[in-house]
């Protein structure tokens, strides 16, 4: 049963590159990037054999490995891209023993390009440790071990989440989870790069670290070397004690999910809405009702409530550094950050709709209109947060004179970034999770693509801006009058990307609109 | 041939759609005249859907032509698609709105005027019996209801051709009555009606005319006792389509008794 399981993961994904050449494209470029780390990773792990006080090699492998762990734990909370080709709710029909579900499912989420990079350097350890028997005989043991705990912590934080998130209430908490990780990452990075210049500090974090769940597996072989055998084979049994706490636990959250697999929508708590909201503030044309279906949707469907949050979390992040005593010039970046963040953030639009779309190809409503109604609810967040963001900043940093640089650079990003997000939406969606579905979670085999696109159409509003953002960096030196030619420039600029953007988008539209239907049928 | 496509409602020719290599509509060509109430009958994958999406616009088909009421779909989209209210099946609605908001959505879209819009929403809300509903989100509908809802944002705009797809599927008879009641009545004031349907009960007692279809061709069209043959139209499916396999003595394994 587990190797079917593995089997099965291995078939979809398969399948799923047989069907969409995007997608195989977007799974090649990731395996590129995989080798490309696992290239540096390897160099590094083989040059810490050979350096010379073996604890350079404990402080970095511990510290490194933590980090990696870490990530694997928080990334399903914070990245949409998190695979779950393998949805266990899917497996709630078919009478598979729990336990054999559980190592089936553990076993087939090392079937990815990140699993398998991580597993390659985590047994590219063992080269650093060989230097003595017993160590290379303990590293591979260990190397497993903190694989297997990777993968094991973010199944349970996945589960968990797509847990919580199946009723209204519980979607509040993930957002407010997805707060506090935001700001405590923020926290600990900023006082982590604080602490760097500190001597001894590194070796009392890994000290630290390698007692931690996180850093069992990781630091065992160290102490091997060092000939603290006792203590070795402690953490290594920790760790499983460790790794096995982690399995039940998600063991646990999955009989929740196995027994209650479908999403209810809550007690029905259907509260009735009387007339017609932002459709009847909003102009009456088919703009206006593109407009008000946008605002409407984004307050009310957890796909974009989420989306928000990290949007609006994100720039403020940069407050946690003036917030806790640090330099306040990091909150200099407010602005202009939800400038880039909201400006590209709906170049896929359209995916959400999945095939409600055909209301808007049914009814033959213009490009024109589609184009610009679906920007309105990213434009109303940055009417209030840019003005907003660039007056904290001013207020904290006291330099009122980059109010225009930070505004002008906000909007420049916002508008290019609307220009851009126009065109790329009429071209072709990719898959987003459907509506009523784990907002955290995305569609098979579909993570490498969304990377990919997300990083076309960042980099394009940024290189649109550089002008701006040169006249920015000269505000910053002082020359204050550069900020007034960038918030100029910005208006200048902006608007021209804004109207070409939507003028190409919308003949793109006019042109495609049937295909799109297609495209998001399909991808459903 | 510009007359023939005025005087038909739904002029479809060699329209052709395949995918991959499986061709699901193969150069059909069907009139639908005006003021009929016409039924399009098929077995699973004959190419309903893909037929009545092509029609309206919402899929590009690989040859052929549609006009509706004389305007060419693909070329004179605009004023085809004014013509025309689509109630597709196994798409989408934007659920997160209000029944009421969905309705004046789809008119809105139209350009049609705010106050005409919200009448005539609310109108049709109390006709379909969701007068209640009109403030509950969409998603928390139940199926009879999503359709009924549907039903009236394919009316909002006063179409002149109905095209519905299975308006009738997961629809209890009670509100099967008064979507047939209401499409009698838009019949009756001369619309054009097309539905597609596996139900040939409610199809024989519904529509004027019927044409079979099935891997994508028309196999029989005409008035329903033309088609009907003098049978019954399940029994004269049945005949054309053919495919029935005889269970006779296989799955012996499920009848319980054999222990």
């Amino acid at each position: 049963m587990v190797a079917h399981i593995v089997r099965l993961k291995w078939q979809l994904l398969r399948n799923g590159l047989r069907r969409s050449t995007p997608q195989l494209v977007g799974l090649t470029l990731s395996a590129l990037y995989g080798l490309g780390v696992l290239a540096q990773g390897m160099a590094g792990l083989i040059a810490l054999r050979f350096a010379l006080p073996s604890d350079v090699a404990r402080i970095a492998i511990t510290i490194g490995g933590s980090a990696v762990t870490l990530g694997w734990a928080l990334l399903p909370v914070v990245a949409y891209g998190i695979d779950e080709t393998l949805d266990p709710a899917r497996f709630a029909t078919f009478a598979i023993p729990r336990r054999q579900l559980v190592l089936g499912l553990l076993l087939s989420s090392l079937v990815s390009v990140p699993a398998a990079v991580t597993t390659i350097l985590a047994l590219a350890t063992v080269i650093t440790w060989s230097r003595s028997v017993l160590a290379v005989l303990v590293a591979p043991l260990a190397a497993v071990l903190a694989v297997l705990t990777c993968v094991a912590l973010s199944r349970v934080t996945s589960t968990a989440f797509s847990a919580m998130s199946r009723n209204r209430r519980g979607k509040e908490v993930v957002s407010l989870l997805v707060l506090v990780t935001a700001v405590g990452v923020g926290v600990a990075s900023s006082s982590i790069i604080k602490s760097l210049s500190a001597p001894g500090l590194l070796a009392h974090v890994a000290d630290v670290l390698g007692w931690t769940p996180l850093g069992l597996a990781w630091s065992a072989p160290a102490d091997i070397v060092d000939g603290a055998i006792g203590s070795g084979l402690l953490r290594l049994l920790l760790a499983v004690v460790f790794l096995i706490f982690a399995l039940l636990a998600w063991d646990f959250l999955l009989r929740g999910a196995l027994e209650s697999p479908r999403a209810t929508s809550g007690a029905r708590a259907a509260s009735r809405r009387t007339g017609l909201g932002w459709f009847s503030w909003l102009p009456a044309t088919p703009t206006g009702a593109v407009a008000a279906r946008s605002i409407t949707s984004w307050r009310r469907d957890p796909r974009y409530v989420s989306s928000v949050a990290l949007m609006l979390l994100l720039p403020l992040g940069l407050l946690v550094s003036p917030l806790t005593g640090g330099g306040s010039a990091w909150s200099l970046a407010m602005a202009p950050a939800a400038g880039f963040l909201l400006g590209w953030s709906t170049h896929n639009d359209i995916a959400y709709d999945g095939t409600a779309f055909w209301g808007h190809v049914a009814t033959g409503v213009s490009g024109r209109a589609d184009r610009i109604g679906r920007l309105a609810p990213t434009a109303m967040a940055g009417a209030v947060l840019l003005p907003a963001y660039a007056t904290l900043a001013s207020a904290l940093t006291g330099r009122w004179g980059l109010w225009p640089a930070m505004f002008g650079i906000g909007l420049g990003f916002l508008l290019t970034g609307f220009g851009v997000a126009s065109v790329m939406s009429a071209l072709k969606p990719y898959p987003v999770p459907g509506p009523g579905e784990n907002p955290f979670g995305a569609p098979p085999g579909s993570s490498a693509l969304t990377v990919v696109i997300q990083a076309v159409a960042g980099a394009a509003v940024f290189v649109l801006n550089l002008p701006l953002l040169g006249f920015g960096v000269g505000a910053l030196l002082g020359h204050v009058w550069m900020g007034w030619l960038s918030l100029g420039l910005a208006v200048v600029l902006g608007s021209g990307a804004l109207a070409l953007g939507t003028w190409w988008g919308a003949r793109i539209y006019e042109r495609r609109a049937p295909e799109l239907l297609a495209d998001l049928a399909r991808i459903r | 041939m510009p007359s023939r496509g005025i005087s038909a409602a739904l002029s479809l020719r060699g329209l052709s759609k395949a995918y991959g290599s499986t061709l699901a509509v193969d150069r059909l060509d069907l009139d639908v005249p005006r003021g009929s109430f016409f039924g399009l009958v098929g077995p699973n994958g004959a190419g309903k859907t893909t037929t009545l999406s092509m029609a309206t616009g919402l899929l590009r088909p690989d040859a052929g032509t549609a006009h509706v009421l004389g305007h060419d779909v693909w070329s004179d989209t605009v004023h085809a698609k004014q013509l025309v209210g689509i109630l597709p099946d196994g798409l989408r609605l934007f659920d997160r709105l209000t029944g009421l908001q969905l309705i004046c959505y789809s008119g809105l879209l139209r350009g049609m005027d705010r106050t005409v819009v919200t009448g005539r929403a609310h109108e049709l809300l109390g006709a379909l019996g969701l007068a209640e509903a009109g403030g509950t989100l969409v998603v928390d509908y139940s199926a009879g209801m999503t359709k009924k809802i549907s039903l009236a944002c394919a009316l909002i705009h006063a179409p002149r051709l109905l095209v519905l797809d299975e308006p009738f599927e997961a629809v209890d008879p009670i509100s099967a009555s008064t979507i047939r009641q209401i499409l009698e009545g838009y019949a009756a004031s001369g619309g054009t009606v097309i539905l597609s349907s596996h139900v040939m009960d409610l199809v024989q007692r519904l529509c004027d005319r019927v044409a079979i279809v099935a891997a994508g061709q028309i196999r029989a069209v005409g008035t329903l006792d033309e088609v009907r043959a003098g049978m019954t139209l399940e029994e004269r499916f049945v005949q054309l389509v053919g495919g029935q396999t005889d269970v006779g003595e296989a799955l012996a394994w499920l009848r319980t008794s054999s222990d």
